[in-house]
């Protein structure tokens, strides 16, 4: 059948053109920042698109030390590590309780748990600064570790309640009948199977803990995150935008590298996730 | 004996460390910009070897945030000893918050312009402005010459403004204006640039308080001559759709257009468009007005010019008298000095010597700071005015609605804003 191979081959191409453009699409901005970061304030203002004739490595040099982006690297891992650890472990707990035990006002308990989904960050500042305050948690890295478990909390615990419901209760009414406590059901049981699962909520975090300015700003005042020192490198009405285009080079490298590392177990946590979740 | 004395010592050193660790902040968005290095580096150092045993903070904060960040710290009863804000309704909105300086600061407000953007409605001042802001019109002069103008004989009256149009028309390289009215700024610009000369002072105080109807014959005028000079092919095509603050002004720096209305101080000035262009070839005017105010004279423009950005004191600080003396280094000559040079700002300050720069731009503007100077009308209009105007203005630029129609609807929302008895 050569000419059906033919036709297989031409059809192939065609639906290759419009996914080379959403290749470009995304490929671009990346290039764009990239080229840029390389250019004088003035090469990119006398012509934006061109590429980098005299590539310059002083852009980076200056949102490195103007950004202190080493400190705030620093900061950033251990507070979204921490958060999304803890978020993980919370969710994970939760989750089980609510999808799996029986206890009063347990629908009600996750309908106020959705409820909280709808409140945005904005309106509850003034009382969570002073609370943070209150709580003398100002400029800790714990105190951001648990702002950013509270604020992604109950959408965490919403994703693990269900994705435990789907699963079959056999599988805890067997453990429970080979006695196992709710502990080890859950330890046992629960979270290995929930894997899937928790790589997605686990990136998911991540990224929003990585990229979080606003609680940041107001909860580490005097050590910053990297997200916050790249948001600084804007300016109140015009942008040296080599300089932020070396910053978000800077910042992104590390999460692009993880990336690269781990693309295998993100990309099946994120299908499987999709799927059962 | 020697134990007792090293007993003492302890107790000194202890009942003194809160002095030794005495720490002003300092919130802004501007101390982490490299090309203001200078400036704030020399307040810090000068304050603290004026102030043994005071460190001086800088939280740096982005300033989409800043604001919100603001006014969550000052309503939860924290926040800095110290810190920056834009001149007008921003520093006005906060004067419950803020310490007046009237008292504490007497000696250095007196050498100071722009205040009246930091008074509370007690008529106090509540923070220094260290900066002035207003609106000129930058030129090239390169451009200029090619299109066979004289470059150094710059428009002072419409007629003249209109002639350098129609021969920037005539050559068909470059619009006479580039002009960024994405947003409604450009119209903003205009608005006042314009306002500056067609209206008279106590015109000026009769808009501000709503009693001058942007349907009056003064304000329709205005209008008009936005109408005006859009049909005349004065601007780029697509006005209404470049970024008044990145692509304007990139655009004038690429030599895109002829003119554009500018700033005097953070950006869009003359030393920005200077390092790009050549200080030698860029040139500062003041906006002609089609129309002139009874008080004012043909051939002399006024600038509008307001309080650009300054400090005030948290009245909440606990080291109120730190903070004081903090915000007038900020203000003071000699920072302030290094601050123009490194930036490019017109400073607030009249004692700063401006001698030792060269910019032909600022020796104008210099010049025309002690003789022809009015308020900012759009800076005096609200917020809701404001963005009636942007919509309008693009309108006006599209041809979508009249100048009768759009002073009306603008009429409207001025009288909601600001009802007369």
């Amino acid at each position: 059948m050569p000419g059906a191979g033919k036709r297989q081959k031409r059809a192939l191409w065609i639906a290759s053109i419009p996914m080379a453009v959403l290749a470009l699409s995304c490929v671009y901005p990346v290039f764009f920042a990239i080229n840029n970061a390389l250019k004088s304030n003035k090469a990119y203002i006398l012509d934006r698109l061109s590429l980098a004739y005299e590539p310059t490595l002083a852009n980076f040099v200056q949102a490195w030390t103007r950004s202190h982006l080493n400190e705030y690297f620093i900061n950033s891992v251990v507070v979204t590590v921490g958060a999304v650890l803890l978020l993980l472990f919370v969710s994970s707990i939760s989750g089980f309780a609510l999808a799996c035990l029986r206890f009063p006002y347990r629908r009600l308990l996750f309908a106020i748990i959705l409820a909280s989904l709808m409140i945005p960050i904005q309106v509850v500042l003034v009382p969570f600064y002073r609370t943070v305050i209150a709580l003398d948690l100002v400029n800790t890295r714990i105190g951001l570790i648990i702002s950013y478990t509270a604020f992604f909390l109950p959408f965490s615990v919403y994703m693990m309640t269900a994705f435990y419901s789907g699963l079959p209760r056999e599988l805890i009414e067997a453990a429970r009948i080979d006695g196992a406590r709710f502990s080890q059901v859950w330890w046992h049981v629960m979270l290995p199977l929930g894997r899937p699962a928790l790589i997605t909520l686990g990136i998911l975090n991540t990224l929003y803990c990585w990229n979080d300015v606003l609680i940041s700003l107001l909860v580490l005042q005097d050590q910053r995150t990297l997200m916050v020192g790249i948001a600084a490198l804007r300016g109140e009405y015009t942008t040296n935008v080599p300089l932020l285009s070396a910053g978000l080079v800077l910042a992104a490298a590390p999460i692009v590298i993880l990336y690269v590392f781990f693309q295998r177990q993100i990309v099946s946590g994120i299908a499987v996730g999709a799927v059962k979740g | 004996m020697r134990k007792t004395t090293l007993m003492v010592a302890l107790a000194a050193l202890v009942a003194a460390s809160p002095a030794l660790a005495q720490e002003i902040t300092v919130w802004d968005f501007k101390s982490g910009d490299p090309s203001l290095a200078a400036y704030f580096d020399k307040v810090k150092n000068d304050f603290e070897v004026g102030h043994k045993g005071v460190t001086v903070k800088y939280v740096m904060q982005p300033h989409d945030q800043y604001y919100t960040l603001l006014g969550t710290a000052l309503s939860s009863n924290a926040g800095p000893d110290v810190f920056l804000m834009n001149g007008g309704a921003l520093a006005k909105s906060r004067v419950p918050s803020l310490l007046k300086l009237d008292d504490k600061a007497g000696g250095l407000i007196k050498t100071l312009t722009g205040l009246d953007e930091f008074k509370g409605p007690d008529g106090g001042v509540y923070g220094l402005p260290i900066t002035l802001q207003g609106h000129v019109v930058y030129y090239n002069k390169k451009l200029y010459k090619d299109a066979g103008l004289d470059p150094e004989k710059p428009p002072v009256t419409w007629a003249e403004l209109q002639k350098v149009c129609e021969a920037f028309k005539a050559k068909g390289k470059v619009p006479c204006f580039i002009m960024g009215n994405k947003e409604g700024y450009g119209a903003e610009f205009f608005l006042s640039s314009i306002a500056a000369t067609s209206l008279t002072a106590q015109e000026q105080t009769d808009f501000a308080s709503g009693k001058l109807k942007w349907s009056s014959p003064q304000m329709k005028a205005i209008l008009q001559a936005w109408v005006d000079t859009g049909k005349a092919g004065w601007y780029e095509k697509g006005a209404n759709s470049t970024a008044k603050f990145m692509d304007e002004y990139e655009g004038f720096m690429r030599g895109d257009g002829a003119n554009t209305i500018g700033l005097l101080s953070d950006v869009a000035h003359w030393k920005q468009f200077g390092d790009m262009l050549g200080a030698e070839n860029v040139g500062a005017f003041r906006h002609p007005s089609p129309t002139i105010a009874a008080d004012k004279t043909a051939g002399e423009p006024k600038i509008p010019i307001a309080g650009g950005i300054g400090y005030g004191v948290n009245k909440n600080s606990k080291n109120v008298d730190l903070a004081v003396a903090l915000v007038e280094e900020f203000a003071a000559a000699d920072p302030i000095k290094v601050f123009v040079a490194s930036a490019g700002v017109v400073p607030a300050n009249t004692a700063v010597d401006l001698s030792g720069i060269s910019s032909p731009s600022l020796k104008s503007i210099q010049g025309w700071l002690t003789t022809s100077v009015a308020p900012t009308a759009h800076a005096n209009s609200s917020s809701e005015e404001l963005e009636e105007w942007h919509r309008q203005s693009q309108k006006l630029l599209n041809g979508e609605t009249t100048v009768d129609a759009a002073a009306a609807a603008l009429d409207v929302v001025q009288a909601k804003v600001k009802p007369q008895k």
